[in-house]
């Protein structure tokens, strides 16, 4: 009895499953999956999309298909898509998003991406990256010595980011930095020179999308730094003043690597403007000094002139964000959580608020390494 | 009536069918409610929501101490009288399916959202049923082992959203009490819908292999439900941002998209499948629970005859209607109230009737039926 139920039941399961279970199953060979997706306006300021899928055959020599469509919205683009495509076009494989320079002209471009959020079938940790010029340079640049674009961008990205070099920035990163108040947003730049694709470091934007400005790879890394995203190992590189030039080689030169940073934000509110007191402590390691220095005696001088250096360039990093009118370091968040009063009055405009800032910043490193050689 | 010898189930086994009625499709929007009421101070409100449930649950302990014998209804026909008995058995029954309802209907909708968006209801619907029909069937020593299976079987699973922390801003906790008490004592309420289960006690207590610690049991599994709650929900806040966590609705599942490996791509496509035998934790009780007191109510001996009719009612009732997001909402909303009123209300109200009954009984003054 207790066995013709459990087999009446089983039966039962199976049935269902072949009546429905492949109603909706779609055969590899009939997608078309993207790696990259593009947006971008041309000169009339019309949207486009463009996608770049691999291509697999034997006799087929372009290893790419790029489709370029014009369309309103993501998924309305979907149909124009297909059209052009052997199979039915699939999101959920996207590696890169490149965002055209002329699309960061206009503000609320970001409204676009809701899809990759609604739609659950999409990956929501693809890189975001922002293109300084016309997207379809790139996305129709077919190099022959290297991987795939979309590969190659992807590679570029997450090498360089785990030496902060650019900001990793995936796309819902980049939607916690449009909607929460106390931050812009901030990603990946890369650039078209010469037929070579560089990754130049991070483009900045408004809150409402627009773009701010760029940094360079050591900005970038200052800028983790007070994120405190940067990860022992970025490594550095200064003029020392004082020191001896040689010729045509700056034989004054001192690079180091950073071991452990550990950074401190002290948020006040004082005489109606907000104040923050940044504390960067690493203990770096040297790699590379070409001027004679006896580290041994005089370790404490190197430091501190070191840490002037580093000092300045933090310094005009804020001068940069605070011109711009940008947080990418998100210092807001830090007043949100000290200064939660204060902080609610001014949350819908934060980066004009903090444009007016006192933000001070000191370094102290130390040299605990010199390396193998005195 | 009923065999309970042959059907016991340890403190154990107990603990987690309490668990599993708590935690389940219930915890994937706690996060989103807390924080639309009380922003990131809401984890504070669930510390206040266990206190609660745990008085109320001793009242409900309480209660069937009286009567240890016996379920609630044998309880209910011995101190009130027969009419008492049969009309709370009905309405524990809908209670339970109630339960057993939206927790079925919410799942459905979540594994359409999230896995299976083509595949209609009613499939579902059949495919769900028919585990649980051959779990439920068995009573409650079968439930037990199968809850106490699953809780073993989900131990990995905190292990996975601690790899969120890779994206987690503590600042976003900070500073506790924004906006005084009041928020947070408001948002205790979206921790009843959640904390409901504890009404399997009025069934499963004469099953208790041991009932002397029926109290610790029950005290244990709501603690572990709080800390199961606390957990996810603090892993939500401190991933999303807290002016973008009520933009998600089933954020305990979308924090896990945050999550790369190498060698998948949606990782939370796995976690459903097998979220879906947590979630299995709330309907197949009540299944049980439902059919018991229906076939308590029409005396019947075997309940499996009224579940094999549940069954065919639930899949062909899903051709006809089945709930949309919003109406499950409202379902939930409402199985709030009932459920507070249900657990919380009736339970402290019936402790305190017995208590006033017996104390008035021991008087020799006063004598005959209350």
């Amino acid at each position: 009895m207790k066995a013709r139920l459990n087999i009446a039941l089983l039966a039962a399961a199976i049935v269902c499953l072949i009546l429905k279970g492949s109603s909706d199953q779609l055969n590899l060979e009939d997608s078309a999956l993207p790696l990259a997706l593009c947006l971008d306006l041309d000169q009339n300021d019309e949207l486009h999309i463009y996608t770049s899928s691999p291509v697999f055959g034997k006799n087929i020599k372009k290893k790419t298909h790029e489709i370029d469509v014009k369309a309103r919205a993501l998924r309305q683009s979907r149909t124009m898509q297909n059209e052009q495509s052997p199979g039915f076009v699939q999101g959920r494989n996207v590696q890169v998003i490149l965002i055209g320079r002329r699309m960061l002209q206009h503000k609320d471009w970001f409204r676009l991406t809701d899809i990759f959020f609604r739609d659950a079938r999409n990956t929501i940790t693809d890189r975001m990256i922002a293109v300084d010029g016309p997207v379809s340079e790139i996305i129709y640049l077919n190099l022959e010595d290297q991987p795939m674009i979309p590969s190659l961008l992807r590679g570029m990205v997450d090498t360089k980011s785990a030496v902060s070099e650019t900001a990793n920035t995936t796309a819902q990163e980049l939607r916690r930095q449009f909607i929460d108040t106390g931050i812009t947003p901030s990603m990946a730049e890369i650039k078209l020179k010469n037929k070579v694709i560089l990754l130049t470091g991070t483009t900045l934007l408004h809150k409402n999308g627009t773009y701010a400005a760029s940094l360079g790879p050591q900005e970038t890394v200052l800028l983790s730094i007070l994120q405190k995203k940067a990860k022992p190992g970025v490594s550095f590189s200064y003029l020392i003043p004082g020191q001896p030039k040689s010729g045509p080689f700056e034989t004054d030169t001192l690079s180091f690597s950073a071991g452990k940073i550990k950074t401190k934000i002290k948020t006040s509110y004082r005489q109606g403007r907000f104040q923050f007191d940044i504390n960067i402590k690493s203990a770096v390691t040297l790699s590379e000094r070409l001027f004679p220095y006896d580290v041994y005696k005089n370790a404490n001088a190197l430091e501190q002139k070191v840490a002037e250096q580093m000092e300045g360039q933090f310094e005009s990093l804020i001068a940069k964000i605070q011109q711009h009118h940008i947080d990418p370091i998100g210092l807001g968040l830090y007043a949100r959580s000290y200064e939660h009063k204060q902080y609610k009055k001014v949350e819908d405009h934060w980066a004009d608020e903090l444009s007016d800032a006192k933000i001070k910043v000191s370094v102290d490193i130390k040299i605990g390494a010199m390396g193998p050689v005195k | 009536m009923k065999d309970y010898a042959n059907n016991q189930i340890t403190l154990l086994q107990y603990i987690f069918i309490i668990t599993g009625l708590q935690v389940n499709v219930s915890i994937v929007s706690l996060p989103r409610n807390l924080a639309e009421t009380a922003g990131t101070d809401g984890w504070m409100s669930i510390i206040i929501g266990w206190v609660i449930s745990a008085a109320a649950s001793i009242a409900i302990i309480r209660v069937m101490k009286n009567h240890p014998e016996g379920t609630l209804l044998d309880l209910l026909t011995r101190f009130m009288g027969m009419w008492a008995g049969k009309v709370i058995s009905l309405l524990l029954s809908l209670y339970y399916f109630y339960i057993l309802y939206d927790g079925l209907t919410r799942t459905i909708l979540i594994t359409k959202a999230w896995l299976l968006p083509t595949i209609p209801n009613f499939i579902l619907m059949i495919l769900l049923l028919i585990p649980t029909y051959a779990i439920a069937q068995h009573g409650p020593s079968v439930l037990g082992r199968y809850a106490e299976l699953i809780a073993y079987m989900s131990l990995w699973i905190p292990f996975v959203y601690i790899l969120t922390l890779k994206n987690a801003h503590w600042l976003h906790l900070l500073p506790m009490f924004k906006d005084g008490w009041q928020p947070i004592l408001s948002a205790v309420k979206e921790t009843i819908y959640p904390s409901l289960g504890m009404a399997a006690t009025f069934i499963l207590y004469p099953f208790l292999k041991h009932k002397e610690k029926a109290a610790t049991g029950i005290l244990i599994s709501t603690s572990l439900s709080m800390v199961v709650y606390l957990f996810f929900t603090v892993i939500c806040f401190l991933y999303y941002s807290p002016d973008d966590i009520s933009n998600y609705n089933d954020v305990v599942i979308s924090v896990l998209k945050s999550i790369e490996f190498k060698f998948v791509e949606r990782i939370e496509v796995i976690f459903i499948a097998y979220h879906l035998f947590l979630y299995s934790l709330v309907w197949i009780p009540t299944m049980y629970l439902t059919t018991y007191c229906t076939s308590w109510l029409f005396r019947q001996s075997d309940h499996r005859g009224h579940m094999t009719w549940l069954c065919v009612l639930l899949a062909i009732g899903t051709i006809i209607y089945s709930p949309t997001f919003n109406q499950s909402d409202r379902l939930e909303n409402l199985l709030t109230w009932i459920g507070f009123g249900t657990e919380y209300v009736f339970p402290v109200c019936l402790a305190v009737y017995l208590w006033i009954r017996k104390s008035s009984k021991r008087r020799p003054a006063h004598e005959g039926k209350a």
